[in-house]
């Protein structure tokens, strides 16, 4: 179900965002929900995907996308003959 | 049969049902279009004359149809995939995007989704992961 329209994109306020963008500090965030928004262009990212941080440069094509959609939390099924490897 | 932007439309069918001959045109909106032009329901596509021919070409020609359509979906797609986002990846994968069971079947994705990236048509991620964790000066993090 969509978000309904007069509460707005969810966001967090990332503190020293206008410093990281200068200066190209990736934001370490956990906030997977948060709406990526048009102000955050140009920042970098290091989104949780449950274990890691992953990495992410936002682009203008990404605004209103979540974080989250970025940073894949699954690792794909491979076979293993034995478990303990 | 009548030969419109491409398509060709049986003459001998109710309009409606004509319509949906169309890529980007179902029961509904086929329905809507007769209302528009105030059409009765059972009305067939050779019972329409001239003028009303005209109109409904002229609608028809506003409307994103068939190839159109069809590369329109496919942009959309590959945008998905080129931002790198999981509904992309899973696309590309040929799984279900929404989230549903992937036990069993999901048939329909299998079917369709991997559709868009088959026949050379492939297309990648601009920065994929692994490249960007190299790019932050960094090996996998532990």
């Amino acid at each position: 179900m969509t978000r309904s329209v007069w509460k707005g994109p969810f966001f967090v306020n990332f503190p020293n965002l206008k410093q990281a963008i200068e200066r190209g500090i990736p934001i370490k965030t956990k906030v997977r929900a948060c709406t990526i928004l048009p102000s955050h262009v140009g920042a970098k990212f290091l989104i949780h995907n449950g274990k890691n941080y992953l990495p992410l440069a936002v682009t203008a094509e990404m605004v209103g996308h979540k974080l989250g959609e970025f940073a894949p939390t699954r690792v794909r099924f491979s076979y293993r003959q034995t478990k303990n490897k | 049969m009548l030969h419109l932007l491409g398509v060709n439309l049986p003459d001998q069918k109710i309009l409606s049902v004509a319509l949906t001959y169309f890529y980007g045109i179902g029961p509904k909106t086929a329905e809507g279009i007769c209302h528009r032009m105030s059409i009765h329901r059972q009305c067939k596509l050779q019972d329409l004359n001239e003028t009303q021919l005209n109109e409904l070409s002229g609608i028809l020609s506003k409307m994103t149809l068939e190839a159109d359509l069809r590369r329109q979906v496919r942009e959309n797609i590959t945008r998905l995939r080129t931002m790198g986002t999981y509904r992309g990846r899973r696309h590309f994968l040929g799984l279900p995007v929404h989230g549903q069971n992937t036990r069993n079947n999901a048939k329909t994705a299998r079917k369709l989704n991997s559709k868009t990236f088959r026949r050379g048509y492939h297309v990648f991620p601009q920065r994929p992961l692994a490249s960007l964790a190299s790019w932050f000066g960094m090996a996998k993090e532990q």
